[in-house]
């Protein structure tokens, strides 16, 4: 009897942890489930605190994502300080009113007529979704490319983050771009269109971080983490004004704060003699940093920081003193 | 009359001694207070304020923020006018003002089998030609910081060809595996040091162009050639905080910055380097109190209170919390509080290898001579030799000049 008892115990302590480990992890984060009219699609939450606190950076949020285990439905965390959300899909052309959740796991069904009700019983069967934070991967197909979708899995583990291949559909954005969010534990993916019958490579080493994939109709391919919808300045023109002792002057720039430099080696590019004194050299207009250098690279100015996108007037007096203005 | 001149001019000495002895006894009986000229920050002084409290009314102690304090001290070191009675500060400025003749022995007024207490690498930084001129009081070293985010513990480089292939694999699309500031003397001796090597001998003969500096610095190119090509102070902190580089080496100072910023920060022991089996061995700045001559012998035993409250292990483990370094004093490592603080431990055990910053006054001359050297090799892609040689020329003749 004593032994029924011990085992008895210790299946209770085992159970007991496993869910404060399972309530752990999920500490701060409270779940969004929502049932939606079967005509909105690419589900959205937008979800906020009294004290004016988003859980996302912008309108319309960050984006549902459908339980392979309960049909119809669909999830997303958010911090459990959250008090409000609205739902919205079709980017956003359709949305809910505000819905109370107070702080607590919610299950939402939204009617036709974009009325919802909440309930804060588990309305879904089986245990929750693990909670894991998602980053967005977004891609540019080629026009043969339709409907594309994104499979992604952690390597070598060989764990997959959706169900079934061809994976999770990405959605159309404004700018022709697509995009869909995937585990962090994700390191490695494929995108492939037109049901799974053409394909990108395997895109391995990822690191959890927003990423642009660029996909030719060859199914070649390339990536970048630096957004390349962001908008790029123009070339610009650096002037400069140097001391006489200093002959044959380079410009050296980069972009602060990521390093990128506009040339490939020290002292840079000749700046070419240009009126009144003024020597010039066109440059990209994302460089935010120059020196002035002179003399094969032996005498230069200190790191001007600089407005990105204008024109530059860099008059050097000597190696200790620089200015820099926008205007001659 | 010249007997009455001779009396009168008897009673002006005897009033203006009496006069000078009786200002002598003021300064010995009376209130003395100390001086001590400084370049920290706020919550630093707070403590050090708080822990020579006890001293009053006897002994009131003066903390003066200074900026540019190396260069007054070097103007008014020895002025008994205008100079302090201590300062704190980093210790590598200690061979310049010892050969100025400016600063008295610590062991003057601390006894010397005192300093067993501290770290060995605190008082290493201390010493000059033999002889202790600082109080350690806290110090730092560099560390391997990474992202959790992105290097899983199994990633964690045990050896800097480990850190290579991790960088190789990990290096791409705009992110970076690893980044430092990699033509920065400071940052870059870790390497030469892991090389067996160093800038500069402890009697100030430059080592540019020693085997060990120039097999440090074609190894470090290869690195150097997976990071980006700017790599000043705030691109490499930057890159760091914006979650585009996955690990780096930096100051204990960066970390509440990282943290700010949101990223999940992990200190992990310097790689060992294959060739040599010595771990990358940066530089550590010691700081500490510093004894100026001037009003030393007149203020000894107001300066010895001051020292033996600033030797309390609760001191030093206080300073070490608002500084973000580590305590100067070995038995602070056993209390449990500093013991669960991994930074603070980290750099305990980086002091293992970690080497002082030299503090001779040829030193000087070596950070932009090393600078130049770092920026010809791994920006110009000069020949590491040919380059060696001429900075080793260089660094001699400007040391020819300083003598």
């Amino acid at each position: 009897m004593k032994k029924l008892l011990a085992l008895l115990l210790s299946i209770l302590m085992l159970v007991s942890v496993g869910i404060s480990l399972a309530e752990e992890s999920n500490n701060d984060m409270i779940i969004i489930y929502a049932k939606l009219p079967a005509d909105w699609s690419f589900p959205c939450v937008w979800s906020w605190a009294s004290d004016g606190t988003n859980a996302f950076a912008a309108w319309p949020g960050d984006m549902m994502e459908p339980d392979a285990k309960n049909e119809d439905w669909y999830y997303i965390y958010v911090p459990s300080a959250m008090e409000s959300v609205i739902i919205n899909a079709n980017d956003a052309s359709v949305q809910t009113d505000e819905i109370k959740i107070d702080q607590q796991n919610a299950w939402i069904e939204v009617a036709e007529d974009r009325t919802a009700s909440v309930s804060f019983e588990q309305a879904t069967p089986g245990n929750l979704p693990a909670y894991a934070e998602r980053f967005t991967v977004y891609a540019q197909v080629d026009e043969s490319w339709e409907n594309p979708c994104i499979w992604a899995w952690a390597d070598p583990a060989g764990t997959n983050a959706f169900a079934a291949w061809p994976g999770r559909a990405m959605k159309a954005n404004e700018n022709g771009w697509y995009s869909a969010m995937v585990p962090v534990w994700c390191n490695s993916i494929i995108i492939n269109a037109k049901d799974g019958t053409v394909q990108t490579a395997d895109i391995k080493e990822l690191d959890p971080a927003n990423l642009w994939v660029t996909v030719a109709a060859d199914a070649s391919y390339d990536v970048t983490y630096d957004d390349p919808t962001a908008p790029k300045a123009e070339d610009i023109t650096v002037y400069a004004k140097i001391p006489e002792d200093w002959e044959n002057p380079c410009l050296w720039a980069w972009s602060h704060p990521d390093g990128t430099n506009a040339f490939a080696s020290w002292p840079g590019e000749a700046l070419t003699e240009g009126e009144d004194g003024w020597y010039e050299i066109k440059v990209g207009g994302w460089i935010n940093s120059v020196i002035i250098n002179a003399n094969d690279g032996s005498v230069q100015t200190s790191d001007l920081r600089v407005d990105a996108g204008k024109d530059l007037y860099v008059t050097v007096v000597s190696a200790e003193e620089a200015t820099v203005a926008y205007e001659k | 009359m010249k007997k009455t001149v001779s009396i009168i001019l008897l009673l002006v000495l005897l009033l203006s001694l009496t006069g000078c002895s009786s200002q002598q006894e003021t300064k010995t009986a009376g209130p003395v207070t100390i001086t001590i000229w400084h370049d920290k920050e706020e919550p630093v002084i707070a403590v050090l304020e708080e822990a020579v409290k006890e001293l009053e009314p006897d002994v009131h102690v003066v903390f003066e923020k200074k900026s540019g304090m190396t260069e007054s001290l070097k103007l008014v070191g020895n002025d008994k006018n205008a100079a302090p009675d201590l300062y704190i500060f980093a210790h590598d400025k200690i061979g310049v003002y010892a050969e100025m003749g400016i600063l008295t022995p610590i062991t003057e007024f601390v006894d010397s089998s005192l300093l067993d207490r501290y770290v060995p690498l605190t008082v290493k930084g201390a010493t000059y030609k033999g002889t202790v001129y600082q109080l350690p009081l806290y110090f730092e070293t560099l560390l391997f910081m990474y992202n959790k985010k992105y290097m899983a513990e199994s990633d964690i480089p045990g050896t800097t060809e480990d850190l290579y292939s991790y960088m190789e694999r990990k290096t791409r699309y705009g992110h970076y595996g690893f980044v430092e500031q990699h033509s920065t003397p400071y940052y870059a001796a870790g390497w030469i040091h892991g090389f067996g090597g160093s800038l500069i001998t402890e009697d100030g003969q430059p080592l540019l162009n020693s085997e060990e500096v120039t097999a440090a610095l074609a190894y470090h190119k290869k690195f150097v050639d997976l990071m980006p090509g700017e790599t000043e102070y705030a691109t490499v902190n930057t890159l760091f905080t914006e979650g585009m580089a996955h690990a780096t080496i930096a100051g204990p100072w960066f970390v509440p910055t990282v943290r700010n910023a949101g990223i999940d920060v992990e200190i992990a022991p310097m790689p060992i380097v294959n060739e040599t089996g010595l771990p990358l061995a940066p530089y550590s700045g010691i700081q500490g109190v510093h004894i100026l001559k001037v009003h030393a012998e007149e203020k000894k035993a107001a300066i010895s209170k001051v020292l033996e409250i600033l030797m309390n292990p609760d001191v030093s483990v206080a300073l070490a919390k608002v500084s973000g370094c580590a305590p100067a004093m070995e038995s602070c490592y056993e209390r449990e509080d500093v013991q669960a603080d991994s930074l603070i431990m980290a750099m305990r055990s980086t002091a293992e290898t970690a080497v002082p910053m030299p503090n001779i006054p040829e030193m000087d001359v070596m950070w932009s001579v090393a600078g130049t050297l770092l920026t010809d090799v791994n920006v110009s892609g000069y020949d590491v030799l040919e380059a060696a040689e001429s900075a080793q020329q260089k660094a001699l003749d400007l040391i020819e000049a300083m003598k």
